[in-house]
């Protein structure tokens, strides 16, 4: 039956014979698993393909919005969280398989006459799939993406001549926004997926126009059938490769960080880890030597990709011997460098904030927004006025969050009557502050801790005094020290004694006493919370 | 996919191969469409959760005089939130009260009540119902959507 149909089939499209002229193809003999490297690329690219086409489903491309579809696939969306793991580290492993790829064309020698054009295609899908990367951080719209990128548009500022054209064209507006969330999306939906596809085609059609090189020394005897002597090892590597990459997506899940907010100018950005590198080599061309970071050696790399099977022409294949033997050193050099420069990178990765550490400011922000008597739930609640804040989106800039606690009803035009006087402020600035601060460590998906009432206390007498000059775990002021690890340096009755008297403990400070204007309780709430942060 | 013509000898192996070719690959593609069929058919089962809301105490209520109330429902929408405005009647006899969405079930106008004639009645095609909700004269195929309520201290909630 379903012989038949197929037959049918055939007569009228003759479908079998494009399927032989895809799988017939005589391979040089004792051409091996070295060969497999393409085909886990392409593996990789359809796999991209597939778990992007269901994010786009549910992704919305708005900074209102974006960061809680993302919130939304992960935590709502059955399999979401690992659709999304499997599209974030297959961009990794996508980046890995293609310099993979290339080292097999270089250090086989590949890339030689008649196939530099197949070669050039390579280097080009190998910026495209970066440019994928790139484009691809931004859209979470976490604070990540959106700090990661405002580096990425400031490097591109820096070129010489054409920065400030290039930088606004990347913006799409005079500010890292809606404008720019739009065009980087379509570019990672729409131009891109299209350049990729046409780029594989005719990388593929170069490849079995000129057939492939081969191995180094070809064995004796007749050449073999790619299929299914060949292709069945690239099955094998495949599966391999497949099988890694859900292992990883299972096992750790794609990070996202807390909301975008641009009116946080503390947050220390890093770009992804193939990246890092030339993040890094800012470090070392600052000020007008900053083009050299940003374009002169990147330029280089690539121009020496690029130019390689035009310079390199002998007749030579194998990478240690002379003619290539220099080239074959300069591409160690390179990637040495790289190398070296992603592990500088690493080192230098700031602690950052651990989802998992509070800090006080969050905590004192859950009390007041869930403790008792909170006045949230007067209107979050189910048939309430407003949604109950289990469902709210994240979707108002801090100010308005900020401005709706103060006042929750003036800014929820219509609800409040013309006989209903205006309420007094409900909330501090500091409280609204904290209960910000909470709001976004909640919607960032990390479940706040179990706290005693010693550090609930502490908690909230951080949040309306200490917060405005000294930092803990990414939070509050920058005036004084950070306290996140104060506990490392003081004992206990030195923090006390800080607390209760700086001026007495360092002479001339900013600092005033706290003896006499918090309780006992709360300055031992404080000390004991303290001395613990190591 | 095909096997084109064998002219090797070791025809079994080879056979062999195309089958663990073909089931490596149709293993990863089923992987794959597990994960992304999964998460793009899983939200059209979804059911919207039902709610229990405070529509009204039974002390406003007179007996037998259906009282219009509108319900705030506040509810997740993928990754947006909504809220829906929905219209009941609340109608009280002795202790137990009733509700009726105010949908009128034949084109889905909002239906009002008329003290004077004490029935429910829809501009649109002139549906005429009781307070009961049964339908009394005009086109509406079926009586008023009843609602599930209950009563707490006085306190009658409704489940949308």
């Amino acid at each position: 039956m379903v012989d038949h149909l197929l037959a049918w089939l055939d007569s009228r499209t003759g479908y079998r014979a494009l399927v032989r002229l895809a799988l017939d193809e005589e391979l040089p003999s004792g051409t091996g698993w070295t060969f497999t490297t393409g085909s886990v690329v392409t593996l990789l690219v359809g796999c991209q393909f597939v778990t992007g086409l269901g994010l786009a489903m549910y992704y919305v491309p708005a900074p209102s919005l974006a960061y809680d579809s993302v919130r939304f696939i992960m935590q709502d969306l059955t399999l979401g969280w690992l659709l999304r793991g499997l599209h974030y580290w297959g961009a990794s492993f996508l980046v890995v398989a293609a310099v993979m790829h290339l080292l097999r064309v270089f250090l086989l020698g590949s890339y030689k006459a008649p196939r530099e054009v197949t070669w050039l295609s390579g280097i080009l899908m190998l910026l495209v799939i970066l440019a994928f990367a790139l484009t691809g951080y931004l859209l979470p719209w976490d604070q990540k993406a959106y700090w990661a990128t405002t580096v990425t548009i400031n490097i591109a500022r820096s070129s010489p001549l054409v920065g400030e054209y290039l930088s606004s064209v990347m913006r799409g507006g005079p500010d890292l926004g809606a404008l720019t969330l739009g065009r980087w999306f379509s570019a990672h939906v729409f131009l891109l997926p299209a350049a990729l596809t046409a780029l594989i085609v005719a990388h593929v059609a170069l490849m079995r126009k000129h057939g492939i090189s081969g191995p180094l020394k070809p064995a004796p005897g007749a050449g073999v059938a790619f299929f299914p002597w060949h292709v069945v090892k690239d099955t094998v590597m495949m599966a391999a490769v497949f099988a890694s990459l859900i292992t990883v997506a299972v096992l750790v899940a794609a990070p996202l960080d807390e909301i975008a907010n641009p009116a946080d100018a503390n947050y220390i950005p890093r770009p992804e880890w193939y990246f890092l590198s030339l993040f890094q080599l800012l470090k070392y061309f600052p000020g007008p030597l900053e083009p050299m970071a940003t374009m002169v050696i990147p330029g280089v790399v690539v121009g020496f990709l690029v130019l390689l099977p035009f310079v390199d022409r002998g007749d030579g294949r194998h990478p240690f011997q002379s003619p290539r033997r220099m080239l074959t050193a300069a591409l160690a050099a390179i990637g040495i460098g790289v190398a070296v420069l992603t592990g500088l990178g690493v080192a230098d990765l700031p602690a950052g904030k651990d989802p998992n550490d509070w800090g006080l400011l969050p905590i004192a922000g859950h009390e007041i927004a869930t403790g008792a008597g909170n006045s949230c739930a007067r209107c979050h609640e189910p048939g309430g006025p407003a949604a109950p804040l289990a469902i709210t989106r994240l979707a108002k800039d801090e100010e308005w969050l900020l401005s709706h606690m103060a006042d929750p009803v003036a800014i929820a035009p219509g609800v409040r009557s013309d006989t209903d006087p205006a309420p007094a402020p409900v909330m501090s600035r500091f409280k609204a502050q904290a209960v910000v601060a909470y709001l976004r460590r909640e919607h960032a998906g990390n479940p706040a801790p179990d706290v005693d009432a010693s550090e609930r206390l502490a908690a909230l007498t951080y949040a309306e005094t200490c917060v405005v000059c000294h930092r803990i775990s990414g939070e509050g002021g920058t005036l004084g020290p950070d306290l996140t690890r104060v506990g490392a340096r003081r004992n206990a009755a030195g923090i006390k004694a800080v607390i209760e008297d700086a001026p007495e403990m360092y002479g001339e400070t900013a600092m005033p006493r706290f003896g006499d204007r918090l309780t006992p309780e709360q300055i031992r709430a404080l000390v004991k919370y303290l001395e613990s942060r190591r | 996919m095909s096997q084109p013509e064998s002219s090797v000898s070791s025809h079994d192996r080879r056979g062999f191969l195309v089958r663990i070719v073909q089931a490596t690959h149709a293993a990863i593609g089923a992987t794959l469409a597990f994960i992304v069929g999964g998460a793009v058919v899983a939200p059209s089962f979804g059911r919207r959760e039902t709610l229990w809301l405070h529509a009204g105490d039974l002390t406003h209520l007179a007996e037998d005089i259906p009282l219009p109330v509108t319900l705030r429902i506040a509810r997740p929408d993928g990754a947006s939130e909504v809220v829906d405005r929905r219209v009941v009647y609340l109608v009280r006899s002795g202790d137990s009260v009733r509700a009726f969405d105010s949908t009128c079930t034949h084109l889905g106008c909002r239906t009002k009540f008329n003290a004077e004639t004490m029935q429910i009645e829809c501009p649109c095609h002139g549906g005429v119902y009781d307070v009961a909700g049964r339908v009394i004269g005009g086109p509406p195929p079926a009586p008023l959507v009843s609602m599930s309520t209950r009563i707490e201290n006085g306190r009658i909630m409704v489940q949308v």
